[in-house]
């Protein structure tokens, strides 16, 4: 009983375990916030990536695979696929505003795209304000943005665009002009939307892989919106064209099939789409359905002869390398921090040394008390409990006020010093991504309570061992 | 065992006690023997540096001899485990210090009681509290520091911070109470104020061991041993 007076006594006076208190708040805080960054910017992009790529998807080499639609048919069967959608990924140059860029292009059908992965989601000009933007740079009717992203149509009237004028969606980052401004918001003024841009493809032959002695093709698209997916790496490097307009560029749509003299059969090839990209129903187990898919692939490609390789990669194989280096980067940090946090156990031992000092006639009073070496021990350990159960609560709720409000504080900082610590022209997202994980917080606060008890171990070891004699002599 | 040694509550057989000192061996006490029988005041006098303090600490248990033997109720303390000792210090021996050495942290009722909680656990605490908490304000009343409970040692003088430290001492009842120059850093009237306590007690029955060097205050005694560089003295 006399531990817990005396802990709770030595605790409310003046200033040396007030600074141990402050030395693990503040390291316990550091290190929560500096998980809960790196986190949630883990967590953002491991969404960002899936919610683009769906959960599995069947690839084969650039120039593609037949039969596409069939094995889309059957891939429904299975109870886990929810939806599956053909996509072209091939790559390329878009000239745009005379600037020329190399490009990943991407051919897909919106509406089909859209039940496998958040397509529509993304796309960046959608809202009444980019509609009345829209109208009032580059029509001179209202028009809807948001219905010729769908469409991946020019509207031929307003726009005064030829008929048969295709529309294509490139990335926020791609058109050059395109500049944020400093607050990461993009202007309508500044877009493409409604510019013509050419694209150039290279069409391959699929048996040889060569490319074909037609040579490049070339097509001028309308830009009808611009989609923003939030990592830089692909708003920066993709475009989105129609499906049938890519298949017909890389010449992936049936082909007369020749003769020997190279007069036609009256046979065609089949139509090829580079991927498949396949979204599993809510609850579905990855891997087993990953699996089930890649069985119902190899009983579909044994039954046709002209397959050619192709593999069923989840969403965590095809990026687990862009994803490790973050991971990667958030362990390295962790460490990191936690070296640092060292500091603390240090400073509390030191701290705890100085008041086993100031203490030291006070022990040699307890002792003469009948108080126990194990009695005195326990309450400068337990006196270490407490700095660090204090320090901890303090440091969680300092931790989670700032990662809560991180794009706030990022902010008052820019207004009173001019200092930016998150330029979101340079990062992946507008905002700070960050967030709380329950479990990373409460293994923080227990590893940040027990180093307060173990930088308390030695001083308290001091103290018990003090000489109750010379204790109370101590001057 | 003597017949002295049977009737007595504390006695002492030829105690030798060592000290290294920078770099030199000091014989602090010599062969000293002694005998208390219960409700005895004894007062040990001597010069500075004739052992007194040293032989004080040895009888509460705070040191153990080098030679020589303690027995308390015929219990020799050199068989006392430390847990047993720290019990001893505890339930039979209460303290009082020239320097008070109260805890600067607790008021006049707490630095009381602290001793009667390191008898008990925190468990068993809530038992005994109250009777406790009952026994230490009559404690303090006793010593006229009824107005001073919540009192800190830093708001006390320092002959009510020797009273503290007498009410401290009697906690827990001790069958000893031990003082080692309770009048020592007090003034002549302040110091006589202390003693009238220790009067008091001692008429009670309570068995006092006093290290003084003051003739005055030994004079108050019922037996005093000489101490001279550290043996006893006899005259």
């Amino acid at each position: 009983m006399y531990k817990l007076l005396l802990i709770l006594r030595y605790l409310r006076r003046k200033l040396a375990p007030m600074f141990a208190v402050l030395a693990v708040m503040l390291c316990t805080a550091m290190v929560i916030v500096v998980i809960g960054v790196m986190g949630g910017f883990l967590e953002m992009m491991r969404q960002s990536v899936r919610t683009l790529s769906g959960d599995v998807t069947i690839i084969s080499d650039v120039t593609g695979f037949p039969h596409y639609d069939d094995l889309i048919t059957e891939l429904k069967k299975l109870p886990e696929v929810q939806a599956a959608a053909p996509l072209i990924r091939s790559y390329g140059m878009i000239n745009i505003t005379g600037k020329v860029v190399l490009v990943e292009v991407q051919g897909i059908n919106p509406a089909q795209m859209d039940e496998v992965t958040n397509f529509s989601g993304t796309i960046h000009w959608k809202n009444k304000h980019a509609s009345d933007e829209l109208s009032r740079f580059r029509l001179n009717e209202h028009v809807d943005v948001e219905k010729y992203a769908a469409d991946m149509q020019p509207p031929s009237k307003g726009w005064n665009k030829p008929a048969n004028r295709r529309g294509m969606i490139t990335g926020i980052e791609v058109n050059p002009w395109e500049t944020r401004d400093d607050d990461g918001n993009y202007h309508f003024d500044r877009s493409p939307v409604g510019i013509d841009a050419r694209v150039t493809v290279m069409p391959l032959d699929p048996e040889t892989g060569n490319l074909l002695a037609t040579g490049p093709a070339v097509q001028t698209l309308t830009v009808v919106n611009e989609f923003k997916s939030g990592l830089y790496e692909i708003d920066s490097k993709r475009i989105y064209l129609p499906f049938d307009v890519l298949q017909k560029m890389l010449a992936m749509e049936p082909q007369d099939i020749a003769d020997e003299n190279l007069r036609p059969t009256g046979e065609k090839t089949p139509a090829r789409a580079s991927e498949i990209v396949i979204r599993l129903k809510e609850g579905a187990n990855l891997e087993t359905s990953a699996q089930k898919i890649r069985e119902t692939l190899m009983r579909f490609s044994l039954m046709r002869r002209d397959m050619p390789a192709t593999a069923a990669l989840t969403w965590e194989q095809r990026h687990g390398q862009f994803l490790g280096a973050v991971e990667k980067e958030k362990g390295l940090l962790v460490v990191l921090f936690a070296f640092i946090s060292l500091v603390a156990v240090v400073m509390i031992g030191v701290i705890f040394y100085m008041i086993v000092l100031e203490k030291t006639r006070d022990i040699g009073t307890l002792r003469s008390l009948g108080a126990s070496r194990m009695g005195v021990a326990s309450i400068f350990l337990g006196y270490g409990l407490a700095i660090g159960l204090i320090g901890t609560v303090l440091g969680v709720a300092l931790a989670a006020s700032i990662v809560w409000n991180i794009n706030e504080i990022q902010e008052l900082l820019f207004k009173l010093f001019g200092f930016k610590m998150w330029d979101p022209r340079v990062y992946y997202f507008d905002r700070i991504p960050a967030r709380l994980d329950q479990t990373e917080v409460t293994i923080i606060a227990i590893t940040a309570v027990l180093c307060s008890v173990v930088g308390s171990i030695i001083p308290a070891w001091l103290a018990a061992r003090l000489d109750p004699i010379e204790a109370l002599r101590y001057e | 065992m003597t017949a002295a040694n049977r009737s007595s509550i504390l006695s002492a057989a030829n105690l030798h006690k060592h000290y290294h000192m920078g770099g030199q061996d000091l014989h602090v006490l010599r062969g000293v023997d002694l005998s208390i029988t219960p409700g005895q005041w004894l007062a040990i006098v001597g010069a500075s540096g004739s052992g007194k303090s040293t032989l004080l600490h040895l009888l509460g248990g705070l040191d153990r001899p080098d030679q020589g033997d303690i027995l308390y109720q015929g219990q020799n303390l050199r068989s006392f485990s430390t847990a047993k000792l720290d019990h001893y210090r505890n339930r039979d021996v209460g303290f009082v210090f020239q320097s008070y050495h109260l805890l600067p942290e607790l008021t006049a009722l707490e630095n009381v009681l602290i001793s009667a909680m390191i008898g008990w656990g925190i468990f068993k605490w809530t038992g005994p509290k109250k009777a406790l908490r009952q026994r230490a304000i009559e404690l303090l009343e006793r010593v006229g520091l009824g107005q001073r409970l919540t009192h800190k040692p830093s708001k006390l003088s320092g002959g009510e911070r020797q009273r503290v430290a007498i009410a401290r001492a009697l906690i827990n009842t001790p069958a000893l109470l031990l003082a080692d120059e309770p009048t020592g850093n007090l003034d002549v009237d302040t110091g006589q104020q202390i003693l009238e306590i220790f009067k008091s007690l001692r008429a009670e029955g309570q068995t006092i061991v006093m290290v003084t060097h003051d003739p005055r205050v030994a004079a108050m005694a019922d037996y005093r041993l000489t101490l001279d560089h550290g043996k006893v003295k006899t005259s």
